[in-house]
């Protein structure tokens, strides 16, 4: 029914209609191209979120379970870290001695100044194992990481993240070998650490001092942890680990006082939080798109009633009701998809643009989606104006002056 | 071929005023004719004339194509039958402004549903050296002359091959030359190529060229 020579000439009698009112055009189309380019945006930050989430665990070990006091980040994102127990040495040497221990460090942070000669830096301090940098995955770039025999003999080690070696020795490599006073105790910086720019210890790592946990009690004179990060032998073995240290830990608290979680578990709990969220903005930025519709639509009665004496000519010469239809509903949809192609156009610059500091990105399915999303449009709102155009009296059209 | 039998068009102005532009209308179109309808201002031609090209309905009566029924056919059909047996020519030619003169030409073909035994774009060119606008083709309707214009216009309705070319008043938008040609042509297209033509008209002398004048007065004919 429609042949190749109909569709083309439709579509050039659009293009011509466009290219008269070129102003009117462009401002038609910008309802969709903002409504597509932030629907496309917000959509690609969101994948891209999702897959910066994935990196950082991807640094975690992949047989690592986390103990964290309360409901951990399990149910109710983090609030359930507020409150709760904290761990003591007993549970890690109890931890420790279970089968299918691969690797274990307990955590303790706090936040405090760090010195060298006049210089100070403020630092979230860690206290933890030689382990540790096995199951965070970190790497030292200058000198060595301090092992679990440093913190035996409660070394006066500590390991400096790349950016606060910069800041307090101007390099990594002056940094090796030098004392800095952590609260007046002198420590010697072992080594420090590649610039990771985040990582498994958060955005924070290149600003973090890490020394043994042995070597930090005069910080905690309680002896407490508030995370014990344990890696399981091999895959097969994290949930049997998994219930034994729930049945160690069980003996001396209670259920809701701790909750062990697997890496997997941590970051499917993220995941669905942020992409709820997402779903949220996205939706909101749609409307926009509706307003967009509605601009076509108006457009296109005005196009309808300027274009009257038109419609009669082609009535007269054959064109049925249908053929009306589809030329302006043809229009209405280019009009649409060309909003669309522009606003996937300038969300692609911006997704570029940021893509250095920012893993966004557009998929398929965005792509497939705003186009898709823009010819509905085209077609719901442009209906009723096409639907009027086609209904117009043969005679009464002709006669229209 | 056609044939009117007892044809009113009334208009309803308001709930009680109604307004006949046509009344009682008996007429018979023979094959091959060459017919004018005469009258003066407001009698009722443009109305007859968009009944018989099937562009309007009439409120009461018959019309009859090759001997069917025609009266009571959907808008699909009658958009078919307008494709394919009526070329219509207008007094303000009724071109599409935006449209070249060679897409104006051919725009009725893009409508056809049937299969065409001929290149509509070849017809046309052919069309636009016989009726001497050769090259004009990429022009559009506002850059040419009224005359040229309408000679456009005639192509467009000659494009599918019609039966019945209905002109209503081609030549008032044009200087008496111009019309006078226009005039020459349908009449040459009827003896040459025994095409049916019905002019409207309310100049005597150009019905005076045709072979049969129908005169039309406050919508009755006058025998
Ligand atoms: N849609 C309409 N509503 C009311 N009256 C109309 C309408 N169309 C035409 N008429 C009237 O019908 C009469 C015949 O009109 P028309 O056929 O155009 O006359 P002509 O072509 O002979 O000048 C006129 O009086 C005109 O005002
Ligand atoms: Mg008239």
């Amino acid at each position: 029914m429609i042949n190749f020579s109909y569709l083309v000439f439709i579509i050039k009698s659009a293009f011509f209609d466009f290219s008269r009112n070129k102003v009117r055009t462009i401002l038609t189309s910008l309802g969709i191209l903002i409504g597509v380019f932030s629907v496309v945006l917000l959509m690609a930050l969101g994948l891209g979120l999702k897959k910066y989430i994935e990196q950082q665990f991807q640094s975690l070990g992949q047989n690592l379970l986390m103990v964290l006091p309360g409901q951990g980040f399990s149910q109710n994102g983090g609030q359930g870290l507020i409150g709760g127990i904290q761990f003591d040495e007993k549970d890690v040497l109890k931890i420790k001695r279970l089968k299918n221990v691969q690797a274990i460090a307990p955590f303790f942070t706090k936040t405090l100044k760090i010195e060298y000669k006049n210089k100070s830096q403020i630092t979230t301090l860690l206290a933890t194992t030689g382990d540790a940098f096995k199951v965070i995955k970190v790497e030292a770039a200058r000198g060595s990481l301090f092992t679990n025999a440093d913190n035996e003999k409660s070394a006066k080690a500590v390991i400096l993240g790349a950016e606060i070696a910069n800041k307090l020795f101007g390099s990594g490599e002056k940094a090796v070998g030098e004392a800095v006073r952590i609260q007046k105790e002198r420590f010697i910086v072992k080594g420090v650490l590649k610039k990771t720019g985040g990582g498994a210890l958060g955005s924070e790592t290149d600003m973090r001092a890490i020394i043994p946990f042995r070597s930090s009690y005069f910080l905690n004179p309680d002896k407490k942890f508030f995370a014990i990060y344990t890696e399981a032998k091999d895959a097969k073995s994290v949930l049997t680990l998994k219930d034994d240290i729930k049945k160690t830990l069980l003996k001396r608290y209670n259920e809701d006082d701790f909750t062990v979680s697997e890496s997997s578990e941590l970051l499917n709990t993220i995941n669905s939080i942020f992409s709820v969220l997402n779903l949220v903005l996205v939706a909101i930025a749609a409307i926009s798109l509706v307003v967009g519709g509605i601009g076509i639509m108006n457009i296109m009665y005005v196009s309808v009633t300027e274009r009257i004496k038109e419609i009669g000519i082609r009535r007269a010469i054959g064109a049925r009701k249908f053929d009306i239809l589809y030329q302006f509903l043809s229009e209405s949809v280019i009009l649409s998809l060309f909003g669309g192609f522009l606003g996937l156009f300038f969300a692609g610059l911006i997704v570029l643009a940021v893509q250095r500091l920012f893993p966004a990105y557009l998929d398929f399915g965005s792509v497939f989606l705003a186009l898709g999303v823009s010819s509905a449009i085209g077609i719901v709102f442009g209906v009723f104006p096409a639907k009027k155009a086609a209904d117009l009296s043969p005679i009464d059209a002709i006669r229209y002056e | 071929m056609l044939i009117l039998e007892n044809v009113w068009k009334e208009y309803v102005l308001d709930q009680e005023t109604k307004f006949a532009a046509l009344k009682n209308i008996d007429l018979t179109i023979k094959d091959g004719e060459f017919s004018s309808i005469i009258g003066p201002s407001g009698s009722g031609k443009s109305t007859l004339m968009h009944i018989i090209g099937l562009l309007d309905k009439p409120t009461k009566g018959k019309i009859s194509f090759s001997g069917k029924d025609i009266s009571r056919l959907d808008d699909n059909q009658t958009s078919t039958l307008r494709n394919e047996f009526v070329g219509f020519v207008f007094q303000q030619f009724n071109l599409i402004n935006k449209l070249s003169i060679l897409e104006n030409i051919v725009l009725p073909a893009i409508y056809a549903r049937k299969q065409l035994n001929f290149d509509p774009r070849q017809k046309a060119i052919r069309l636009m050296q016989q009726f001497g606008i050769a090259g004009k083709e990429n022009s559009y309707p506002n850059k040419i002359s009224g005359g040229q214009q309408q000679r456009v216009a005639i192509a467009r309705a000659l494009i599918m091959e019609p039966q019945l070319i209905l002109a209503d008043e081609p030549t008032g938008n044009l200087d008496t030359k111009s019309g006078e040609g226009i005039i020459n042509l349908l009449s040459e297209l009827n003896s040459k190529e025994k095409i049916t033509v019905v002019v409207v008209t309310h100049d005597r002398h150009i019905a005076a060229k045709t072979k049969r004048v129908i005169k039309i007065i406050d919508g009755e004919i006058h025998k």
